[in-house]
């Protein structure tokens, strides 16, 4: 060791022991270069020390891959310098020295020096976005693309920094699209960024994080493959005739990988992507993953004794109660993806050969659907030709011996797992990235364990019987546990009165102040009963009622939004006049024969032969002998009771609209519907705060007029609270009975199963009560339906209201144009 | 007054094809046995009527369907007055003919009638086995081989015309639903002279059809239509042709439960 080199360590030495050190421990890399390139590089190393400690330490901790990497210390050395032109460089030099050998021996020395070019020029420009850049993992920035590409993708970037938008919110959504649709789309979505940017800061930004509508509005414009939007109905329709699930869509988001969007489920919910390759590979999708959660890849058991395999008494669960995949991956280390792939492979056989059982031809669809695509170059092909051979083995029925059992109906995840484990040892699969891993999977499969999970308590639920009641809420019931209302207090625009039990506990205006016990102000509607109209509650836990236990109070809407009305009368125009128009069409069909008449299409038979008689008799009766058609004033009085608890405010799942807009359309809809139609029908809300406090809100009573007053409460409808549904429906069967009409119909329009803050977190005992109350309405004559908005209904509302007596409606958007013709097609033409 | 006849009440006279499913026989002759009425509950196309014809022609008693609609009225059943010649003519109907002979009445879809019917029937229902004729001022007693058979379809569009249950409670009920699936095949390649191969399909792509029921299908796939299926089938039109006409298109205007429909039914004929 040199003189020279010894100074410039004690040098370091002597500011800092780590620099010190750490460069003592990296000097053994570079000594066999010679005396000068050490020299040369301890220069540097010092110089970048002291200019900043971070990105010092980074130098000398990255100092041995580099110099493997690269060779030597070129260009390395030199590039690093450019961090010590500007002030507040360190992040980006920590992000180059920790990167640059991967970039050198995956890229080559041409792509390290221009990954090294695009992320300098933006040292000078923006130290922020030059940190960004150095910082984003090289396999996402450059994704399946070359170094050159890099270039075209940064390009626009050059000219939005003149927008001042930086790298950092650039990149992500950059790199996304890319992925999407390929560099020309960038280029597009870029120059439409900058106009948008130029219009606002806010709305620029989250266009290029693609959180905005209008980013997504955009991919799905210049995004080429199927759109998977229009479909989901069709695809929750195959889902469940296929496998009898009812999952609930969501929107995936754009992160793809390697440029393929892939179907995911948590075990609850399936994230749909916007856009897939094509029509076929998105319902192989909606199968394959049908098939996992049909077959027991996500059940709690088989995921149980998944972990036990490895040797964890319990699988990890998030703070979500989900179960993470990581540890049971985690033994493979940087092999980790390798096997995950054989795993999922063996896994994606065993449930595809037993949807093969259910539908015959699945392995041969798939196969179809293989052939047709280029097989992906590199390690991803050599993933794809294998699951591709076993796939065709499969279907064929020739798995090689080791893999047989696979094809058995006995086998679960557990035995996918171990055959995984004996084939990990045995393969000679190359080594995958994770930029390469999405091309290895055939059309419509993906990773298994994308995501965590929601355990699933049994693969299959057996169809729930009617009247067995006594299932409610049994194990088998699986969903997502309805947003609990947590706090009581607020968010009732219309409940001035605080409930006693939390009077003076906070919250609230007028805390502190002595308050009455009971406000009757003007408005305030009929109050009834003192205290409210006492109801029984059914407590299936004593197996009887509890007196007076619910109280009921009617409480007038505040809020009205007359332009809300308009503005929706105006949306739902055309479909008002289709509707109008089939009600009109309808009515000469609608006709029931009036006897006696004096005149008319076809004689009465009973009434001329009295003609007859009574002539022969020698009296001269009136010819009344005619029957004749007459629209019938139909005797059907309904009672429309609406859900109007916090859970409409929220968006629907798959639809970015709230409940609450298409709840307003749907009621205004079924108003002008029903004025049209003649029959007597009554609009109702309802909401719920503990069982003293059970409001319903009229919004039009039988007898009233459906009017201005009637349709801007509907346009300011909003929710609040919570759902308890037996009391409302008691309260309104006894204004149905009041109601003209002799059949009597009582439609309840809901977003999910009944709840409420006291009932204990027991979905069960509020669900038993409604279907008690609907028992009780039923014997008084009065026919419960109910409509629900909620995916997993079919598994409780048959308990509730009885086999043929709901609807689910996978669609919210179906809603207002569904409503009148379910409530028409209940009662009956004619 | 005179009793006013025409032909003759229907007897079966060739065996219809009945495949049964449980004990559904053994239920209905002990029925039959005691004269209990019988109420035959099950969805659409499912074999109500077929099966109370077998049960005719194995009984060997003549049977009388009235196939009850909106208008039918209590003396569409009973009977009326009509003029013959210068006098006037009681003309039973077919409930009341049905009691005075002994025959099987079957009221099929009886909820669609108009309510003053069920009125009619109570007393025929109960020991009395009576048939108040008010317009004659005539109580008859009926038949000793008499038996009433009502059928009706708890789908939901009757939600509204469901029967009392007062008047359910005088009924044995006897549930019917699809067959499973190898007597359905069965019953499908009897019924059509479609192949073992192709009724066994039908029969399988029905049963995941048959998933998507309260996906706005008021009705699912019937048998009956898998039969319709299976004939035009059999009589050569292309299977996925025979399917849209006999099965998709009857069923629903809905374009995406068609798309989900064909779907399904192409992954077995495609």
């Amino acid at each position: 060791m040199s003189a020279a080199t010894e100074e410039i360590l004690e040098h370091l030495d002597a500011v800092s022991f780590v620099a010190g050190r750490d460069a003592r421990e990296a000097l053994p890399a570079v000594t066999p270069l010679g005396e000068a390139a050490s020299l040369r590089y301890l220069e540097a190393g010092r110089d970048l020390f002291f200019y900043d400690r971070e990105a010092g330490k980074a130098f000398f901790h990255a100092t041995p891959a580099l110099v493997q990497s690269f060779g030597g210390l070129d260009p390395w050395l030199e590039q690093a310098r450019v961090f010590l032109t500007q002030r507040g460089t360190f992040r980006a030099a920590v992000g180059f020295f920790e990167q640059a050998a991967l970039v050198r021996k995956d890229y080559g020395l041409e792509g390290e020096k221009i990954w090294y070019e695009e992320g300098a020029a933006w040292v000078g420009r923006h130290v922020d976005s030059a940190a960004a850049y150095f910082r984003m993992p090289v396999a996402r920035l450059f994704g399946t693309f070359s170094a050159a590409d890099l270039r075209t993708l940064l390009a626009p970037a050059r000219e939005l920094a003149k927008g001042r938008l930086g790298l950092a919110s650039y990149l992500e959504g950059a790199v996304k699209v890319r992925a999407l649709c390929g560099l020309a789309g960038v280029e597009d979505w870029a120059t439409r960024g900058r106009d948008i940017l130029a219009a606002g800061r806010i709305r620029g930004e989250a266009w290029f994080r693609l959180e905005s509508d209008e980013a997504r509005g955009f991919l799905l414009e210049v995004l080429p493959g199927f759109r998977t939007g229009p479909h989901k109905r069709l695809f929750a329709l195959l889902l469940q005739a296929w496998t009898g699930l009812h999952l609930p869509f969501e929107d995936g988001d754009w992160n793809v990988e390697g440029g393929r969007s892939f179907l995911e489920t948590d075990g609850r919910s399936l994230f749909v992507p916007a856009v897939m390759p094509d029509r076929e590979e998105a319902i192989l999708a909606f199968y394959h993953t049908g098939a996992h959660l049909a077959f027991g890849s996500y059940d709690e058991a088989a995921i149980r004794a998944l972990f036990r395999e490895i040797g964890s008494e319990h699988p990890p669960l998030d703070a979500d109660q989900r179960i993470t995949w990581r540890p049971l991956f985690a033994q493979f280390g940087a092999d980790l993806l390798r096997f995950q792939l054989i795993f999922d492979q063996l896994e994606d056989l065993r449930v595809d050969l037993a949807m093969e059982r259910e539908m015959p031809g699945y392995l041969a669809r798939l196969l179809r659907a293989a052939r047709a695509q280029t097989p992906p170059p590199g390690a991803a092909g050599a993933y794809w030709r294998e699951a591709l051979q076993l796939t065709e083995a499969a279907a064929a029925g020739r798995l090689p011996p080791a893999l047989a059992a696979l094809a058995s109906e006995s086998v679960g995840i557990v035995d996918a797992f171990r055959l995984a484990l004996e084939r990990y040892a045995s393969t000679d699969l190359p080594p995958i990235t994770l930029a390469e891993r999405a091309a290895a999977f055939l059309p419509g499969h993906s990773p298994n364990a994308a995501r965590p999970v929601y355990p699933r308590k049994s693969s299959r639920t057996e169809a729930v019987e009617m009247d067995a009641g006594g299932q409610l809420g049994a194990a088998g019931h699986k969903e997502k546990p309805r947003e609990a209302p947590q706090q009581a207090e607020g968010n009732d625009p219309d409940l001035e009165i605080p409930p006693e039990d939390i009077q003076g506990t906070g919250g609230r205006v007028g805390v502190g102040i002595p308050m009455p016990a009971k406000v009757h102000g003007s408005g305030r509607g009929v109050q009834g009963p003192k205290g409210g109209w006492p109801y029984q509650e059914w407590d299936y836990r004593q197996q009887k009622y509890k007196e007076n236990w619910a109280r009921v109070h009617e409480r007038q809407l505040r809020e009205r939004d007359e332009a809300k009305a308009v503005e929706i009368a105006m949306e739902l125009d055309g479909t008002m006049r289709r509707l109008k128009k089939a009600l009109q069409a309808q009515k000469p069909t609608r006709m029931a024969p009036l006897r006696r008449q004096k005149e008319g299409e076809e004689p009465d038979i009973d009434a001329a032969v009295q003609f007859v008689v009574e002539r022969r008799a020698g009296q001269s009766p009136k010819a009344n002998i005619y029957r004749q058609r007459r629209p019938l004033q139909r005797d059907t009085a309904v009672l429309l009771l609406a859900d109007l608890s916090t859970s409409i405010m929220a968006e629907a799942a798959d639809t970015g609209v709230r409940v609450v807009d298409r709840l307003r359309a749907a009621m205004l809809l079924f108003g002008e519907a029903l004025v049209e139609v003649g029959d007597p029908f009554a609009l109702y809300g309802f909401a719920s705060k503990y069982h003293q406090e059970v409001l319903l809100y009229p919004i039009k009573r039988f007898g009233e007029r459906f009017d201005g007053r009637a349709r801007a409460l509907l346009g300011g409808l909003s929710g609040r609270l919570a759902t308890r549904m037996g009391a409302a429906i008691r309260h309104s069967t006894r204004q149905l009975l009041r109601s003209p009409g002799q059949r009597r119909l009582l439609l309840i329009l809901s977003d999910g199963r009944p709840a409420d803050y006291d009932d204990g977190g027991d979905p069960r005992y509020l669900q038993e009560d409604t279907r008690m109350a609907v028992r009780e309405a039923r014997e008084q004559g009065v026919h419960a339906f109910c409509i629900s908005l909620d995916p997993r209904g079919g598994d409780y509302l048959p308990l509730v209201f009885g086999q043929g007596h709901y609807l689910v409606l996978p669609h919210i958007d179906q809603l207002p144009q569904r409503l009148p013709e379910i409530y028409l097609r209940l009662r009956g033409h004619g | 007054m005179s009793q006013h006849r025409d032909n003759a009440l229907r007897y079966v006279s060739e065996e219809p094809f009945y495949q049964p499913v449980g004990n559904e026989l053994g239920v209905f002759m002990a029925a039959w046995g005691r004269r209990l009425p019988v109420m035959l509950k099950g969805p659409t196309g499912c074999g109500k009527t077929r099966f109370i014809e077998h049960m005719a022609w194995r009984l060997k008693r003549p049977l009388v369907t009235v196939a009850c609609h909106e208008d039918l009225t209590s003396s569409d059943l009973v009977g009326r007055f009509l003029i013959e010649g210068d006098e006037t003519v009681w003309q039973d109907g077919p409930l009341t003919r049905a009691v005075r002979e002994g025959a099987i009445c079957y009221l099929d879809e009886v909820v669609e009638a108009r309510t003053d019917t069920t009125v009619v029937i109570h007393p025929l229902t109960d020991h009395r086995r009576h048939l108040p004729i008010d317009k004659l001022g005539q109580e008859i007693t009926a038949h000793p081989d008499f038996l009433l058979v009502i059928s009706y379809n708890p789908g939901y569009q009757t939600v509204l015309k469901d029967l009392k249950p007062s008047t359910k409670q005088r009924f044995v009920g006897m549930n019917f639903n699809y067959p499973p699936a190898e007597l359905e095949s069965q019953i499908v390649m009897r019924e059509s002279g479609l192949d073992a191969e192709r009724s066994r399909q039908l029969v399988q792509a029905a049963a995941k059809a048959r998933n998507l029921k309260d996906q706005g299908l008021q009705e699912v796939t019937s048998t009956r239509a898998l039969v319709y299926a299976g004939t035009l089938m059999a009589a050569g039109l292309a299977p996925l042709e025979a399917i849209e006409a006999a099965i998709i298109s009857p069923q629903t205007d809905d374009p995406e439960l068609g798309a989900a429909l064909t779907e399904i039914f192409q992954t077995f004929f495609g």
